[in-house]
């Protein structure tokens, strides 16, 4: 007990530390709140917010590449309908000048067969009515070579009609 | 002898001792006269000196970089600023936050220091320095030699002092957000006014006794821990000494030497749980005096009373 006593009471409170402390603290807790505390609670804040806004700029971005995608989805289906509607259209079109050209075709065709024929038949009857009034005077000159005189215009009516008939089924 | 029985007393490592002026001190000693600057002092001025520089460095390393270092100067680099932040962290948005609500920004500075204060202290008062001064002396011829060192907050006074300062800003917040009128209804405890008789007085000697317990609590345990840890280490000293055998003494020092490590583990725990619990309480009786739900507040008390 003696010894405890040299060395002093452990609870006894001097009022110098005590005064000391107070005054260090003070000290301490301005200078920790000047310099210290805003700064790790700048820190702390920033990188919150900085996280914040990152995760809430991703899901934004996020909704925008699934709304770009949609909208691309949607474009790329209008564009394959447009397309397969083209393809449809030009199959249709190139038919229909394909039927066009070929009526056409088969309408000149036909208009040429035609004015062939007609062409021919006009050659052949010229050539029959050449061929008959060179016989009607062919043979005229022979009757009347035959006959020594003059045939009378009436005869030779008469003679070419009677030829023209002999020579009718020859038409 | 009456060396060596100075030397087995325990508490010589966790009594504070006159340097300047007062009986016994190294400078201007006199036997009568006061004490102008002892050794917690100046382990309370080397505790606080580190602590501003190392949370200096801290702030440096946690703050927002400058914008050249693009994302990375959100990261906080080095291990001691990462321990310090994630501290900080927690004690903002885990402890302090739900005890004191939108208040917390207010009084998160005095908190913050409060709590780095007194666990710098109790650190500080970890590592031996009052022994490599003593041994530092043994070659000077005075094996008692010591100008700092001891645990600062296993002094009453220094933790009275910070109790003083804890008593003060409870009563301030107390006053300014209650109002006198409030602050006196408070008094009242929640009860009826007939109570008052009793109520009254319980409530004004427990503005003074929870200040009282948290320097108290803080200064017990330093002190307790410490004089733990040189009780058991003065074992194989006094063994060594004391016994016929130097091998029995050998082994009890072994052992006592093994439960002093084992101690220190203990004390490095409880150096942080101490100056949590001081600073939480100190933010639970911040909020216990804030006007909102009376009924949960004094049930908050009793909890931790």
């Amino acid at each position: 007990m003696h010894i405890l006593a040299a060395e002093g009471n452990p609870v006894a409170v001097q009022l110098l530390p005590l005064v000391t402390t107070v005054v260090v603290f003070g000290i301490a807790f301005f200078i920790l709140s000047k310099n210290v505390w805003p700064r790790i609670t700048k820190g702390l804040d920033d990188r919150d917010n900085k996280i914040r806004d990152e995760i809430k700029a991703a899901e934004e971005s996020r909704e925008q590449a699934r709304a770009a995608q949609a909208e691309y989805e949607s474009s790329l289906k209008e564009a394959r309908q447009e397309a397969a509607e083209m393809i449809s259209k030009a199959k249709n079109d190139a038919k229909a000048a394909a039927d066009d050209l070929r009526q056409r075709n088969e309408q000149e065709l036909a208009d040429l067969k035609q004015r062939a024929q007609r062409d021919i038949q006009t050659a052949k009857q010229q050539a029959v009515t050449e061929l008959h009034s060179e016989a009607t005077a062919l043979a005229a000159s022979i009757a009347g070579k035959i006959l020594q005189r003059e045939i009378s215009v009436q005869d030779q009516q008469r003679l070419v009609e009677e030829s023209l008939r002999e020579l009718q089924p020859l038409k | 002898m009456h060396l060596l029985a100075a030397e087995l007393n325990p508490l010589g490592h966790v009594m504070d001792r006159n340097i300047i002026g007062g009986p016994d001190a190294l400078l201007m000693g006199d036997p009568h006269g006061t004490p102008i600057v002892t050794m917690h002092m100046l382990t309370l001025l080397l505790a606080t000196g580190l602590l501003l520089w190392i949370m200096n460095l801290a702030a440096k390393a946690i703050t927002t970089g400058p914008s050249s270092e693009g994302n990375d100067r959100y990261l906080t680099r080095g291990r001691m600023a990462q321990l310090i932040e994630v501290i900080t962290l927690y004690l903002r948005d885990t402890v302090v936050k739900p005890v004191l609500g939108e208040k917390t920004n207010k009084y998160l500075p005095y908190l913050l220091t409060l709590f780095f204060f007194v666990l710098m202290n109790n650190l500080l008062g970890l590592v031996p320095l009052l022994d490599l001064q003593h041994i530092v002396g043994a070659f000077l011829g005075d094996s008692h030699f010591a100008v700092i060192g001891g645990t600062a907050t296993g002094n009453l006074a220094v933790t009275g002092g910070l109790a003083l300062i804890a008593f003060l800003v409870i009563q301030v917040h107390g006053l300014r957000e209650l109002g006198l009128a409030g602050w006196a209804h408070h008094l009242l405890g929640g009860a009826p006014w007939y109570l008052a008789p009793i109520m009254v007085p319980v409530e004004l000697l427990g503005m003074f006794i929870k200040p009282a317990a948290l320097a108290i609590r803080l200064f017990a345990n330093m002190m307790a821990g410490h004089t733990l840890m040189a009780t058991l280490a003065l074992f194989g000293l006094m063994a060594l000494s004391g016994m016929e055998s130097w091998i029995a003494g050998l082994g009890i020092s072994v052992i006592a030497g093994a439960f002093a490590v084992a101690i220190t583990f203990l004390e490095l725990f409880v150096a942080f749980l101490q100056a949590f619990i001081f600073m939480f309480l100190t933010a639970v009786f911040i909020g216990q005096l804030s006007p909102h739900d009376h009924e949960h507040e004094h049930a908050a008390e009793t909890a931790h009373a």
